[in-house]
């Protein structure tokens, strides 16, 4: 499979290094024989490279975060026979303790890059930058769509609270920003104003649900610059974008994700979101035994989150079948988390609360760290709150409801 | 509580460290909790401690515990 344009560039803004079809080739070289690569995948050029590079000899490519350790992983999926059309294997969840794969085969992850570049009208002349880390599926789809497209991306390890990131942005002329919704929260508190940055013409949202107040708050930033922002919706399975929300219906579709990728169909079905799309994945793996099956979802996949769809075809979610929570745009099992800890965990904005009972300020920071260290997110994304006794329904089930009440 | 009690609070709250911890001597990404989503907390806590709008430049600019002392300055919050 090759995603690579001919025109399209790939540029380290920090030290200037530019991916050369010379160094794909020589990673290509290295790669030779390989059934199944392990890629932590930083935001460089020899990542980048080797990636490709795998890519185009049909190696399926677990790609994973260059910070984690995974021994674990590694020892649990390692193995020589992988089904023909595996192309790539992403973790569903930042959880440490859950490591289920997605099966995207090459013709999903292909299909994908092209209604994402066509959906958000990516061409040549488009600008990225690396928002977002490139194992997780947002920041891939960026670098996917763009490459395809002939376009550039910008290589960049710092973040938006730091100055290089807004340099490079400007001196590389980035056209194309891409954020998961506390991005958003963060760029209110820097007073984001796109026309100190005149080259960026577009923002994408994705990776949660977007308060509807900051949805217009950045809408009506671009469109006052002449720019546009894309609301969009996905899952890791469905490599990973499902819809995009056209900038100019954002004010009467307020709240919705949007309409289907092209080629793609929505379905509601007992209430849940059922996409139907060439992009959908094979299927989960959860163990190296996995590897070699084929398609088992047939383009169908239950999304899980509960939704209705209007009289055009614009999806609105409305909530989630399981219990599910998303903390800076990586999702999390409410359940795992009770399994793992003595707590009750709800979902809210952005943000996993837990409640645990009597215990002291002190147990509580503690807790705090290691819950987000076994989740692998930041602390700040999680509360731990101490509580007397957790609130009971008649059936002696905790009583969530009340939780969400309280926070 | 003077004023550099409460921003020493402000960082210890933001950074989520201990009450007696110390924070003078902190910089941004030198402390393995100081990073860009306790920037935010940070920037956050100090607004709302001192009542200050803090400007674009100076939150990126707020580069370590000294800085923040001099950038509250510019606000007319005389850190001592």
């Amino acid at each position: 499979m090759n995603l690579l344009h001919p025109d399209a560039r790939v540029v380290d803004a920090a030290t200037g290094d530019e991916l050369t079809a010379g160094l794909i080739d020589r990673a290509a070289a290295e790669l030779a024989g390989e059934r199944l690569l392990f890629l932590p995948m930083p935001s460089t050029v020899p990542a980048v490279a080797r990636y490709l590079a795998a890519l185009r000899l049909d190696i399926p490519v677990v790609l994973l975060d260059p910070e984690g350790d995974h021994t674990e992983l590694i020892q649990r999926y390692a193995t020589d026979e992988v089904h023909p059309d595996l192309a790539l294997l992403l973790t569903t969840s930042g959880s440490t303790g859950n490591p289920k794969l997605v099966r995207l085969s090459r013709s999903a992850v292909l299909a994908n890059a092209r209604q994402v570049a066509e959906s958000l009208g990516v061409t040549g002349d488009d600008v990225a930058i690396t928002t977002l880390p490139l194992f997780y599926s947002y920041g891939l789809s960026v670098l996917h769509s763009h490459l395809l497209a002939g376009a550039t991306v910008v290589l960049e390890r710092t973040g938006i609270m730091q100055r290089d990131f807004w340099t490079a942005v400007d001196e590389h002329r980035v056209t194309s920003l891409a954020f998961v919704p506390y991005q958003y929260e963060m760029l209110r508190r820097l007073r984001f104003d796109p026309a100190k940055h005149p080259s960026v013409r577009t923002l994408t949202q994705a990776g949660g649900r977007l308060r509807a107040e900051l949805m217009t708050d950045f809408a009506q930033r671009m469109s006052d610059a002449g720019g546009r922002l894309f609301v969009m919706y996905g899952q890791t399975e469905a490599a990973p974008r499902m819809a995009t929300l056209p900038p100019d219906r954002l004010g009467d579709k307020l709240g919705s994700v949007g309409l289907a990728m092209p080629g793609g169909a929505f379905a509601i079905e007992d209430d849940e979101v059922v996409y139907r799309g060439p992009n959908v994945m094979m299927g989960y793996a959860e163990s190296a035994a996995d590897l070699v099956r084929g398609d088992e979802q047939g383009g169908v996949l239950r999304t899980g989150d509960l939704g209705r769809l209007d009289d055009e075809g614009f999806l609105f979610i409305t909530g989630r079948l399981k219990r599910m929570g998303k903390v800076f745009g990586v999702r999390i099992n409410l359940d795992d988390v009770e399994r793992e800890f003595p707590v009750a965990a709800v979902a809210g904005d952005d943000r996993l609360h837990v409640f645990a009972e009597g215990i002291t300020a002190d147990d509580a920071r503690a807790l705090r760290t290691k819950v987000a260290e076994w989740l692998g997110t930041h602390f700040t994304g999680v509360d731990v709150r101490p509580i007397e006794a957790l609130p009971l329904l008649p059936n002696g089930k905790t009583d969530y409801r009340a939780l969400e009440a309280s926070l | 509580m003077t004023e550099l009690q409460r921003l020493r609070d402000a960082f210890r709250t933001a950074l989520d460290l201990p009450a007696d911890a110390p924070v003078d001597d902190l910089r941004y990404q030198d402390n393995e909790k100081w990073d860009s989503l306790a920037h935010m907390s940070l920037v956050a806590a100090i607004e709302d401690e001192f009542s200050v709008m803090i400007d674009t430049d100076d939150v990126i600019n707020m580069s370590s515990f000294g800085e923040a002392v001099r950038i509250l300055g510019k606000y007319g919050v005389d850190v001592k």
